[in-house]
């Protein structure tokens, strides 16, 4: 049998679909803004730590939230994990290509709904016959009506950001990244959201949510992790992660920085990653 | 958990890109070997896993760049289709804007100069040179800003980086062809008349090798884009540097009396691919072997080393 076919169904052992050794980020960035002639000359990148070591590990069938403060590295983890962002050092494996929920990139306002779902189905890789086994699934799921055949550039925020959900989960990644996505959209649509991606998952897949409201993340995921300042802090069950995350981010903005260092340590001692990346 | 059952089409596609997926090498190894054994006592078997976001070695790259094919197409065709959506005259421009182009050659050097250069027909001279040159010019000015352009796109998906250059050529071809037939049907209907000889069949030829040549020339620029950026600004400079150099509005006679000169511009592969160009359709002769066997050494030369020098520096697209 090949591997083909045992992805297809959760076995009693869920096998490892992505795994990061000690993955190290630097920024560069060339100083912007007004500068001396001496400076232009003797240019000097700022640069900095994004990423301090991280390790981790997920398997098929988690759905895995990563919760951090604005800053501490929780997008440029994702995008090293889905390998758009070379990592300055460290090793990202996975069973298969990560698919990043970012379909707006290969979207063409000028262009309608359904072509753009043409164009965007192909950007992830599918050739035309299953592009076009695609389309019906994802018309379905983003429900725009008529405005389907409307040009993108007529769509509100909110009809653009389903129709992105709709063709990133059509494409039936095994491992789906998203980045804050499910913000825009109404109601009904996240819940729709929420039941694709719970399909997904069932198929023996990962996924991977960014968001810095704890509340997303204890809503949607069954495993959390928690990054300060580019190193993981805990790794656990994505209520009681959530929970601590909360009380962290509610004393830093209070201002009580004893408190917030408190809740760091005492992350760390109960949930503790499981790799300590050396 | 509820279990859904796989739909026969979700299947395939995971099916597909297992099968390009499983062309990688094993990454397994690629861990550090406490983390290795670590996961493997908790977890077990980690035969499965691919490293991810490295530059594979050429084969597998050129076989994913192959399974991206239609995305390259539909890519380049949605960008030309909507070049002009935002006119009110829409699609009529792409047969306007070369009308327009001509008509200005015409006036200025039919009409205002006078200028024959000794030539039977200069005015189509001219305006094949011009035309034609334009593809090489927008292949490096594009090139140049390739990179910087398609950030959005590299950030978002994981595709063998040069199929943005493909794409680029794909685009500039499909938007010159209304160019190029309003080129034909101009010197044709242009007094004086050049009639459709049987030489005129070698144009798609010369066309092929010039659009392989474009494409090297894409692909090392938008690696030297990338390298450096500022290049961008001195594109108008060297895109007009080349067309003097190339003879695409003064014919090289003016360099008679300057062997050098005249012997770099002879080996200037935009200056044999114009005069190809214009030996088939004006002359209706057939070019010389050693014109034929320097355009294709220039093209399939620029097409190897842009293509290696982008392909060895794959990783630097999408660093910030």
């Amino acid at each position: 049998m090949s591997d083909f076919q045992t992805g297809w169904h959760l076995s009693s052992d869920p096998k490892v679909t992505i795994a990061a050794d000690n993955v190290r980020l630097r920024y560069r960035v060339q100083r912007s803004g007004p500068r001396s002639f001496r400076s232009i000359l003797g240019k000097r990148p700022v640069s900095g730590p994004v990423l301090r070591g991280v390790s981790l590990a997920a398997r098929e069938g988690e759905m895995v939230g990563l919760v951090g403060l604005n800053g501490s590295g929780k997008s440029s983890l994702l995008r090293v994990l889905a390998g758009l962002q070379p990592a300055t050092s460290g090793t990202v494996v996975a069973s298969a290509q990560p698919q990043l929920l970012g379909v707006s990139a290969a979207l063409v306002p000028e262009l309608s709904g359904l072509e753009n779902i043409w164009l965007g189905t192909l950007a992830m890789g599918m050739t035309p016959d299953e592009a076009y086994f695609a389309r019906e699934r994802i018309e379905l799921l983003a429900d725009l009506g008529e405005a389907i055949k409307q040009p993108m550039s007529t769509y509100s925020s909110g009809m653009a950001a389903r129709l992105r959900f709709a063709i990133s989960v059509a494409a039936d990644p095994e491992i789906l990244m998203i980045d804050e996505a499910l913000s825009t959209g109404d109601a009904s649509f996240t819940e729709r959201a929420k039941e694709a991606m719970h399909g997904l998952i069932a198929r023996a897949g990962t996924v991977f949510l960014v968001s810095h409201a704890a509340q997303t993340i204890e809503d949607m995921c069954t495993r959390a992790l928690w990054l300060d300042a580019g190193t993981l802090i805990a790794d656990g069950p994505a209520g009681e992660v959530a929970n601590m995350y909360r009380y962290y981010a509610h004393s830093i903005a209070l201002g009580k920085d004893r408190a917030a260092k408190k809740a760091l340590v005492s992350a760390t001692e109960s949930h503790p990653p499981l790799f300590s990346g050396t | 958990m509820t279990r859904s059952s796989p739909r026969r089409e979700s299947q395939g596609l995971r099916t597909q890109w297992r099968r390009a997926w499983s062309t990688r090498k094993s990454g397994a190894q690629l861990l550090s070997t406490p983390l290795r054994r670590d996961l493997e006592s908790r977890y077990g078997d980690l035969s499965h896993l691919r490293r991810v976001g490295s530059r594979p070695p050429l084969r597998e790259y050129f076989t994913e760049l192959w399974d991206r094919r239609h995305f390259i197409w539909a890519g380049a065709r949605g960008a030309a289709v909507t070049r002009y959506s935002n006119e009110r005259l829409g699609a009529l421009w792409y047969v306007l804007r070369p009308l327009l182009d001509a008509a200005f050659y015409g006036i200025v050097f039919g009409l205002i100069l006078q200028a024959s250069r000794g030539m039977e027909n200069f005015l189509a001279w001219i305006v094949v040179g011009i035309f034609m040159y334009r593809l090489t010019s927008r292949a490096i000015t594009g090139g140049v800003g390739l990179i910087r352009g398609s950030k959005a796109m590299l950030r978002a998906f994981a595709f063998p980086r040069a199929s943005v250059a493909v794409s680029l050529t794909v685009r500039e071809l499909m938007m010159a062809m209304p160019a190029i037939i309003v080129m034909l049907g101009g010197i044709v209907l242009v007094p004086p008349h050049e009639i459709p000889s049987v030489t005129w069949s070698l144009f798609p030829v010369i066309l092929l090798l010039h659009t392989t040549l474009n494409l090297g020339l894409s692909l090392l620029f938008g690696w030297l884009g990338a390298v450096l950026p500022d290049l961008a600004q001195a594109m108008s400079f060297v895109s007009r540097f080349l067309m003097y150099a190339s003879a695409v509005i003064f014919p090289i006679d003016r360099f008679i009396d300057h062997p050098t000169i005249m012997a770099v511009i002879e080996a200037n592969p935009i200056y044999v691919v114009l005069d190809l160009y214009r030996t088939v359709l004006i002359d209706g002769a057939v070019p010389p072997l050693a014109e034929w066997t320097m355009l294709a050494a220039w093209a399939l030369g620029a097409l190897t080393i842009g293509f290696t020098v982008f392909w060895l520096d794959e990783e630097r697209y999408t660093r910030e």
